[in-house]
């Protein structure tokens, strides 16, 4: 989360026609508190008990967590683009997400005069 | 006093009931909770309901997918708070 915080601008365009949910089966206040904590400017949301997570086939029966699985959901509510495990360490995961974003976010295409 | 225990059998049962009730906006409000595989590319993102905080504290409505229509989200799964990544 810390690297969607620090690339917020480049990756998400600050938010503009770009929302970023984080989902995990935190209780709803650790994740306000982690939220406040570390100046996250995403939204967080409590999946106490995996349902969404196993929804989304995220949950990892194994080791009873959601692993690392990222959806990106074009304006009109169809999956785009998806990894079942993104890699936070990986410079190539955040232009393949970046790409993916910029594909479907209109406002996210350079204008014709370049501004 | 059997009308006695049988008033405490029901207030004890009364207490494991509530006990094990679910915490109110704790769950998602979706129909499926089985392990299945991930909805693929192409697909429609099922929509949830799900309790929702940002830096600045809880939400008071809850977040539903379906509310950010019109805007590209961007679906982050992760372990735990706190964990780095």
């Amino acid at each position: 989360m810390e690297a969607y915080r620090d690339q917020y601008a480049t990756l998400f365009h600050n938010g503009r026609h770009v929302a970023v949910i984080g989902i995990s089966a935190d209780a709803d206040t650790t994740l306000a508190n982690w939220a406040r904590e570390s100046d996250f400017p995403i939204v967080f949301t409590s999946d106490i008990g995996s349902v969404v997570g196993k929804l989304y086939g995220a949950f990892d029966t194994k080791n009873n967590v959601d692993n690392r699985s990222l959806f990106v959901v074009a304006p009109d509510g169809h999956i785009t683009y998806e990894t079942p495990a993104f890699k936070v360490l990986a410079p190539a995961a955040y232009a393949d997400l970046a790409h993916a974003i910029d594909q479907v976010t209109p406002a996210a295409a350079p204008s014709a005069s370049g501004n | 006093m059997r009308i006695r225990s049988r008033t405490g059998l029901m207030l004890a049962l009364a207490v494991v009931a509530l006990s094990q009730a679910p915490r109110a906006g704790a769950q998602a409000t979706t129909s499926s909770a089985a392990p299945s595989a991930s909805p693929p590319v192409g697909a429609m993102a099922p929509d949830f309901t799900l309790p929702g905080a940002t830096r600045y504290g809880l939400l008071k409505a809850p977040v539903h997918l379906s509310d950010y229509r019109g805007q590209t989200v961007v679906l982050a799964f992760f372990y735990q708070a706190r964990t780095k990544g």
